[in-house]
């Protein structure tokens, strides 16, 4: 499902933007625009409000209509989740991005059963988003980041992606497909959910996973690693190793208690996959340059 | 955010779940309830603080003011102890292990009723036969309990159903992530908590005030959890000793840059993600950071670290140079990485404005600058 709905985007991809007209949505439209993505419709509640030259609609379903959109960005705060999501799956949209961060966890629980009901694919919530460099991106992942290139990147965090983004991106190693999972405990797409959409993907020739402590996403991503037909080179950063154990290092995800979600337990089950896991991102980076540069 | 055991179980008792009689001390025995022997256990948000010596089994008042002496101000895991809660131990009684938790790649609830609790539970055997996973209400939770006590004896079973089905309204009403009784009490007489580990979602306490209340109330416990609720940032102390004060922004990358100034022998004091996006314009936010720094006592220099992906670094240098200029408490060397959207504008303005700071823009050089500070050697 996930494999489907991520590897067909495209620059032809209609997109619409929930909350397009707040503060932050209209500036991440225009980003958005310039990238190269497709936007073709905003969503806002607000009686008239509008949006350069994209037309503006009072919910999905009539944006949907009139536009025919595929995608969604919903850019509202953390408690308007919920509801833009009721309303963005019962206007048929399939792939949809909430990048708010505090989110609630019993309304991502129930979020994730809608999602799951409607066959559709969620990416968030607190994520930057996802790209294909070259052709398009649903949320802001920074430009200065982003290239084409031969690396699929997974990543729970914003900002240590952006920064491993960057620096690989600045020896030449771009990416194919750059999904933001985010960092909290209950999400919608998860690592181990973009194995076959990496593996498939042809353009993608290794992968960067970029995990923190807690829960047990980096575990569930080994297990379908080993399961997996395809062999790609996975290169992994595990954040936290230092974290205090019972207090959430700023992502609510990123908790251990006792054995469960720790970073020995991760690295573990990586490296027992065949992923190689890094202590430092300046490692990673080598590794990357020495397995992709120049070839 | 875990609660501690004292927390855990008024949210139990509100929900109608027996708990231990007992009270919160800090210092000698004053007014023990009941002729002893008594559990003393200090109150730390973490898991295993009995095999770490958190919990002690007292016989006399004597004993209890002992481990009181001993367990007040300590640290446990890595947490100060504020405070210990004094209960009666429950006699004749079997222990049980109950708990709701998340399914976070489920999304549902996970039911768990052993027959044997106890500090190894985490090894039993038989955890999987003796769960169910369901939906997240609370009707499927309580016929889930309903199932998993039905090779109970009746007598125990129709308690063991009635705690189950309060702690499933608890769950959902609270929006829990974790409620983990361990031990569960159970005799004829019915069913008490001997321990309470509840996990609760700081971005739901805005909808919460019973939490709310018991988060403000020990707001000592819970430093973390006040500050992100006040100020709507996260930072968390990592050693109050430590050299290398941190101002940084975005939680994966400072927690891997801890990681690594720790990899490299060093001892950062603080994590914190200052979400340079939403300063828009005012120091108050980075004077705070810059205040808990300064007042910890060993500081020997400060690293400020950003990747303007989305943040505009123009704007955040003179913030910076606005907000150092207000904490006078920070006198150590200072060394800025910046690197990003409008990174030489950046750096022209700390050139001009604060001509001591050591600007980088890559992060290994940054790191060596902090070494080298750190060994004394000169710049």
């Amino acid at each position: 499902m996930t494999a489907q709905i991520i590897s067909k985007l495209s620059r032809h991809t209609p997109v619409i933007v929930q909350g397009a007209t707040g503060r932050t949505g209209s500036v991440h439209v225009r980003r958005m625009k310039e990238f190269g993505t497709h936007i073709v419709a905003g969503v806002s509640a607000r009686e008239g409000a509008s949006l350069d030259d994209v037309p503006v609609f009072a919910n999905c379903r009539a944006a949907v209509a009139a536009t025919g959109a595929l995608a969604s960005v919903a850019m509202v705060p953390p408690n308007g989740v919920l509801a833009a999501m009721q309303d963005v799956l019962a206007a048929g949209i399939r792939l949809i991005v909430t990048p708010a961060e505090g989110v609630p966890v019993h309304d991502a629980l129930r979020i994730g059963r809608m999602v799951k009901e409607a066959g559709a694919v969620w990416v968030g919530p607190s994520t930057p988003g996802l790209a294909i460099p070259g052709e398009m991106k649903l949320g802001f992942l920074p430009n200065v980041s982003l290239k084409p290139g031969p690396l699929g990147i997974m990543s729970k965090s914003g900002t240590l992606s952006y920064e491993t983004g960057y620096r690989l991106a600045q020896i030449g190693l771009g990416q194919s497909i750059w999904v933001g999972v985010g960092g909290d405990p209950v999400k919608g797409v998860r690592f181990a959910d973009l194995i076959d959409t990496f593996m498939a993907d042809e353009r993608t020739r290794g992968i960067v996973l970029i995990g923190e402590v807690g829960g047990n996403e980096e575990e569930e991503f080994a297990d379908a690693l080993l399961k997996s037909p395809t062999r790609k080179p996975v290169y992994a950063l595990v954040a936290g190793r230092g974290a205090k154990e019972g207090v959430a290092m700023g992502h609510a995800g990123a908790l251990t208690f006792g054995e469960v979600g720790t970073f020995a337990s991760k690295q573990r089950q990586l490296e027992a996959a065949g992923a190689r896991v890094f202590a430092t991102i300046d490692q990673l980076i080598e590794a990357c340059r020495q397995d992709f540069a120049g070839r | 955010m875990l609660l501690i055991e004292a927390d855990g179980k008024a949210l139990l008792r509100q929900s109608g779940i027996q708990i231990p009689e007992g009270q919160i001390a800090t210092t000698g025995p004053a007014a023990l309830t009941g002729a002893g022997p008594w559990m003393v256990k200090a109150q730390v948000p973490v898991g295993g603080r009995g095999k770490a010596g958190g919990v002690v089994r007292c016989d006399t008042k004597a004993d209890v003011g002992v481990a009181l002496r001993r367990l007040v101000g300590a640290p446990i895991k890595g947490h100060t102890v504020h405070s210990c809660l004094v209960e009666a131990i429950i006699a004749n009684a079997d222990e049980y292990y109950l708990s709701l938790m998340l399914d976070p790649a489920q999304y549902g609830v996970r039911v768990t009723l052993l027959r044997e609790g106890g500090i190894n539970v985490e090894q039993n055997n038989a955890a999987a036969a003796n769960s169910r996973l369901c939906s997240p209400e609370p009707d499927a939770i309580a016929a889930a309990i309903r199932e998993l006590a039905v090779r109970e004896p009746a007598n125990r079973r129709t308690a063991l159903i009635d705690t189950g089905e309060k702690l499933a309204q608890l769950f959902m009403q609270r929006e829990l992530m974790l409620a983990e009784i361990n031990p569960l009490f159970v005799s004829d007489h019915g069913c008490i908590a001997g321990d309470a580990k509840i996990v609760v979602d700081l971005d739901a306490v805005h909808r919460q005030p019973a939490i709310a209340t018991l988060i403000e109330r020990n707001a000592a416990t819970y430093p973390e959890a006040i500050r992100k609720l006040r100020d709507g940032f996260d930072y968390v102390e990592v050693d109050a000793e430590g050299e290398i004060g941190l101002v940084t922004t975005g939680a994966g990358l400072s927690m891997m840059l801890i990681d690594e100034l720790t990899a490299r022998g060093g001892r950062p004091v603080n994590f914190c993600d200052i979400r340079t996006g939403l300063l828009r314009g005012d120091p108050t936010r980075l004077i705070k950071v810059l205040e808990w720094i300064g007042a910890r006592p060993n500081v020997r220099v400060l690293l400020v670290s950003v990747f303007g992906g989305i943040t505009d670094l123009s704007e955040f240098a003179p913030l910076l140079c606005d907000a150092l200029e207000r904490t006078p408490s920070i006198k150590v060397p200072i060394v800025a990485r910046l690197i990003g959207n409008r990174a030489d504008e950046a750096r022209d303005i700390l050139a001009a404005r604060r001509p001591d700071i050591a600007v980088e823009e890559q992060l290994p050089a940054a790191l060596d600058r902090v070494g080298a500070i750190l060994r004394g050697a000169s710049r």
